[in-house]
């Protein structure tokens, strides 16, 4: 693409995240959104494959029905309640509303269906834009709202949890499985938004990290499915090595970094009183271990057979960039003790 | 909930269920989209003689310019589906699904 179009489409993502971010008036904020939905948009398309082409119109529906959706809502609390403030909305039925919209903006159950056949249809790097800084703009408004005693999110983030690890176990494209695991993760977040908001955002920032560091690696390798995983271990040996790493940190275990949010969050939940909530969110996280598990089988724990000849790419000087692996895969896994230190900087 | 409420709510509720419950062409899903947007353009129209003032009656502009954007790329999709797929029949979206 050309390269002006391009950094044009860049900055247009840039600043339609950084206006819903910085916006206190609900119009300004879905304009923001809207931005964001229009850069993306040709990122998304132009590969001119009939694939890409279904996945953008896929996207683009489901995000201009949110946001629409979004704009009435807020219309509606204005005329109910007489003000277009975020942080100020205390009508029921508006909240909950804009908590629907929400959740099918960023794809949570029951209304993720999108997410799967859309992170299919894209390219791998736009697929990491698609589902890590298109998430920081729909919660930093979620995490605004004053949302309190609403059973809609509890329920939203069990059945994401549920979803994201049960549609993830009959996938072998790589792409389908990421979109599951983000369904999970993004369940995870929204059970504790109304109860410390601040876990959200942790949980938020730890799996932009360790999504970005699985897509970077997946795009490093050029592979799609499970059949072309396993055969990636000649391509660059050190990568399969800490593979597992980062897909266990994604898994929620310790020593990871991925443990830190889980951890905090089901000792919230305890202390709120709800040990049934976090019972089923940690069983329904077994779920998504278990594809973790089958990635990192088929990655690393077994070498498969190549031919002789195939054997041979990690011995060449590679032109791909490794400095934003290193530092993500660095991050997935070693940023458990400074877990005080992380959430001192996330307390709102 | 006044008169003026509960025509746009209607309207836009009406245009959400034909966006969601669309069933040959992509094109009645981007007119329903269109409506959705009519109707909160009368929403906020309305919302300014309310108010009294002028402060807020630049909003529907702006929502305009907005949602004509947002109609242009739906359309150029809209064309390039029909490039690529043969149609605009929702049917045949059907590639991604495995």
């Amino acid at each position: 693409m050309n390269p002006f179009t391009l950094a044009l489409l860049f900055f247009g993502l840039l600043l339609g995240t950084t206006i819903t971010l910085t916006s206190s008036h609900w119009l300004v904020a879905w304009m923001g959104l809207e931005i964001n939905t229009l850069a993306i948009i040709p990122l998304m398309a132009k590969q001119h494959h009939p694939r890409a082409t279904e996945a953008t119109t896929k996207y683009f529906l489901t995000q201009a029905t949110a946001a629409a959706t979004l704009l009435f809502a807020s219309t509606t609390n204005a005329w109910l309640t007489g003000q277009w403030d975020i942080q100020l909305m205390t009508h029921p039925i508006p909240t909950t509303i804009i908590i629907l919209a929400l959740a099918l903006k960023i794809g949570l159950a029951p209304l993720h269906t999108w997410l799967p056949e859309v992170l299919q249809g894209l390219d791998l790097f736009t697929g990491l834009i698609l589902s890590t800084w298109q998430k920081l703009a729909p919660f930093s408004l979620l995490l605004q709202i004053p949302a309190a005693n609403q059973q809609v999110l509890i329920l939203l983030g069990l059945a994401s949890t549920l979803v994201g690890g049960w549609g993830g176990l009959n996938q072998t494209q790589l792409r389908k499985i990421l979109a599951y695991s983000s369904i999970a993760h993004l369940g995870w977040m929204l059970i504790i938004l109304q109860f410390t908001p601040s876990l959200t955002l942790l949980a938020l920032i730890t799996y932009v990290i360790m999504t970005s560091s699985l897509f970077l690696i997946f795009n490093y390798n050029t592979t799609t499915n499970i059949n072309s995983l396993a055969t990636a271990w000649a391509k660059a040996p050190l990568l399969t090595s800490i593979a597992p790493l980062l897909l266990l940190s994604l898994g929620g275990l310790p020593p990871m970094t991925g443990f830190m949010p889980k951890w905090l969050i089901l000792q919230e939940l305890t202390k709120q009183q709800l040990p049934m909530t976090a019972t089923i969110a940690a069983l329904t996280a077994l779920l998504s271990l278990y594809f973790y598990l089958r990635l990192s089988y088929a990655m690393t724990l077994t070498i498969t057979p190549n031919n002789l000849a195939n054997t041979t790419p990690w011995r060449l000087p590679s032109m791909k960039r490794a400095l934003p692996i290193t530092i993500t895969a660095l991050s997935t896994t070693l940023l458990l003790p400074l877990a005080p230190a992380m959430l001192a900087l996330v307390t709102l | 909930m006044t008169p003026a409420h509960f025509t746009f709510s209607t309207a836009f509720l009406l245009g959400l269920a034909g966006l969601a419950f669309h069933r040959t062409h992509l094109l009645s899903t981007l007119l329903c989209l269109e409506g959705m947007m009519l109707s909160l353009f009368i929403a906020l129209s309305l919302w300014t003689l309310e108010l009294n003032t002028t402060s807020f009656s630049a909003s529907p502009m702006l929502l305009l310019a907005f949602s004509a954007c947002e109609a242009s790329a739906g359309l150029a999709l809209l064309v390039a589906t029909a490039r690529t797929h043969g149609t605009d029949r929702l049917k045949n979206l059907n590639l991604l699904q495995c």
